[in-house]
């Protein structure tokens, strides 16, 4: 099955991580790369093409991860998207925040590319096998 | 002789005879009356004998029954008569022993006694005389007397009588009074609160302290009323609490006002107001107690200002966290992938220098990443308050164990029965964490051995950590706690380990200090608190 992962970073070398274990591993999913929650939100005006999983960092400029957390979940179609967050931080507010809003997963950036890879591989096979809502 | 002659003589004697006869008629009549009153006058003479008998006695039971002394004496001072309560003051009694006044007088009060004696002699009296008296059995009293001469009918002075008053005990009362009085002013002017009696409102008595904090003398104030001295809207805003004091609705009423001083300028003070009563329970005062405030509302505004701030600089500091965490991280991993990625995909052109240099960079990248975990957990030590919990020592030990990388030729003995503790379970862990771990990173013994122990001292435990690794120089025993500083550039030292330790065991009001020997071992010991 193949899914779309909506990656939210304001990060360009995180982004290109999160590709590369992708076009490394060979997975045929579609990614779609927003910089921001604003650039987030317009990628889901479409209903037609949402995306099956997003992938959020906490952290940006503008509209942070949080903000854009909340909204998505206070929307009637978006709220069924799972959400996992993609953080440096493992801070115990920031965990608790995003548990509190609704969030599916949430992944402490490790320092070491190869063990982003091993995680992201993780997540990638398990959202694989998950079934998901269509509306 | 002629008959005219005899005749004559006849008719004189007949007139004699007649005349004798008339004279011892009147003499006898007389006597008669003579008798008469001689016997009215016995009787009369009886009678009074009678009423001045009564009148004595009745006098010498008024004498006797006087509640004061009363004493009679002749010119030269011998006591002729004295009362009950004479006799029990003075403590003679001249029926036994002879008594003379002058013996009485308290030695210091001769003078005046004389000079009184003097008075008595002049004018026939002398009153409120007061003095002191030697006594034979209570000793010397102070008594009051009032005296008056006697004089017989020469207007000749023969003696002198006195009514004597014992106010030894009326004295002492006074004096005593006079002292609580005094002691209660002494309070009351160097209170260092101004106090106000006040009735309704007018002012009556004020203390020095409450003169200096208006800048007007005692005699200003008195003309003035409380409102005189409040600022207006103050005083109607509490005009209605006030009528309750006045009323006796309440007794008591604490407010925060403002008073206006002789120069104008007015300054906050609490006020503490109480009715005072009279004996019938009516309303007669009130009692104001007032303190300048001034001051105490300024260090409370300053302590506001300074928790405000203190808050800020906390929640920058966690802010300073966050970012730490994410903005000073995310480059890491970044440089990290990029590094990974060169080595990756130019695998094959770079060669063995360049690959050295790669992986001294992510060695670096790596130690970065260290010290800013590292700088996060010393400042989120204090930050999670968690409630004290009992903690099992030898369960966080075995977690411990568990975790932490043990190297095969590194022996661990830990006792059994290490104690129960009230604390944070993950502080505990991080005390006992890093001190194991340091034991176990810098060991350079080809058999390294590191040692828990535990010892009871009543107030709280002793804890040892000992290892027989390289040991640390004297002049490092202090700087190795601060944080950042690290005696090992190799291997991932960081300088926060330790820090951590001291800061958990400040936490606790503990102790911690290291005995150690170069190339033999070091031993950490703290203490925590039962």
């Amino acid at each position: 099955m193949s899914l779309t992962f909506l990656l939210i970073d304001d990060d360009e070398v995180e982004r290109l991580k999160f590709a590369r274990v992708l076009q490394k591993n060979g997975y045929t999913h579609k990614l779609i790369e927003a910089k921001n929650g604003e650039e987030a939100l317009q990628h889901l005006e479409n209903k037609e093409q949402l995306p099956d999983l997003i992938l959020l960092d906490l952290n940006m400029p503008k509209m942070n991860g949080l903000e854009f957390l909340k909204i998505l979940k206070s929307d009637a179609a978006l709220k069924y998207i799972p959400a996992v967050i993609l953080s440096t931080s493992n801070n115990h507010s920031d965990l608790k925040g995003c548990y509190e809003i609704g969030i599916t997963g949430y992944i402490v950036k490790p320092l070491k590319y190869q063990d982003y890879e091993y995680k992201i591989k993780c997540l990638v096979e398990y959202w694989s096998i998950n079934d998901l809502v269509q509306l | 002789m002629g008959n005219d002659e005899i005749h004559i003589l006849k008719r004189a004697l007949q007139r004699e005879k007649s005349a004798r006869k008339q004279a011892e008629k009147i003499l006898e009549q007389k006597s008669g009356e003579l008798y008469d009153i001689t016997q009215k006058l016995k009787k009369a003479n009886k009678k009074l004998k009678d009423q001045v008998g009564k009148k004595e006695s009745e006098l010498q039971g008024v004498f006797d029954n006087l509640v004061d002394a009363y004493v009679l004496m002749d010119i030269s001072g011998n006591v002729l008569e004295m009362n009950d309560t004479a006799k029990q003051l003075f403590g003679y009694d001249i029926a036994q022993e002879k008594l003379n006044v002058v013996g009485l007088i308290y030695k210091d009060d001769y003078r005046y006694a004389m000079e009184s004696f003097q008075e008595l002699i002049t004018k026939g009296s002398f009153s409120d005389y007061q003095a002191r008296v030697y006594t034979k059995k209570i000793g010397v009293r102070t008594v009051h007397i009032n005296a008056s001469l006697i004089r017989d009918k020469n207007k000749k002075p023969i003696g002198a009588q006195g009514i004597v008053t014992d106010i030894t005990e009326k004295i002492e009362q006074k004096q005593i009074f006079e002292e609580q009085k005094k002691q209660l002013s002494i309070i009351v002017e160097n209170s260092s609160l101004g106090i106000v009696l006040a009735q309704f409102g007018k002012i009556l008595q004020t203390n020095k302290a409450f003169q200096d904090l208006l800048g007007y003398t005692k005699e200003e104030l008195q003309q003035k009323e409380v409102k005189d001295i409040s600022v207006k809207d103050e005083y109607v805003s509490v005009a209605d609490d006030l009528e309750k004091v006045y009323t006796g609705q309440i007794d008591n009423l604490s407010i925060n006002k403002r008073y206006k001083k002789r120069d104008g300028t007015s300054f906050w003070a609490k006020t503490n107001i109480s009715a005072v009563r009279d004996h019938n329970g009516n309303i007669k005062y009130q009692v104001a107690l007032i303190e300048d405030i001034t001051e105490h509302l300024e260090s409370e505004k300053q302590r506001d200002l300074l928790v405000k701030k203190l808050e800020r600089s906390n929640n920058d500091l966690n802010d300073y966290a966050h970012i730490v965490s994410h903005d000073l991280k995310s480059p890491l991993r970044s440089m990290n992938a990029l590094i990974t990625w060169l080595k990756e995909d130019y695998e094959d052109t770079l060669d063995d220098d360049a690959h050295k240099s790669l992986d001294m960079l992510l060695k670096k990248v790596d130690k970065m990443d260290h010290l800013i975990n590292g700088i996060l957990k010393y400042s989120s030590i204090d930050k999670q308050e968690h409630p004290n919990k009992n903690i099992a020592l030898n369960d966080i030990l075995t977690d411990i164990i568990d975790v932490i990388h043990i190297p095969n030729h590194i022996s661990i003995s830990i006792p059994q029965n290490l104690p129960i503790i009230k604390g944070d379970k993950f502080r505990l862990q991080q005390l006992f964490q890093n001190l194991i771990s340091n034991a176990i990173k810098y060991n350079n013994k080809e058999k390294g051995t590191v040692k828990v122990s535990c010892k009871d001292q009543e107030d709280f435990w002793e804890f040892a950590i000992s290892d027989n690794g390289q040991g640390i120089p004297k002049k490092y025993h202090d700087k190795i706690f601060q944080i950042f500083q690290t005696l090992d550039d190799k291997k991932e030292s960081t300088g926060v380990g330790l820090s951590i330790v001291k800061k958990i065991i400040d936490l606790y009001n503990g102790y911690i200090w290291i005995e150690s020997q170069e190339g033999i071992g070091t031993t950490f010991y703290f203490t925590l608190k039962k």
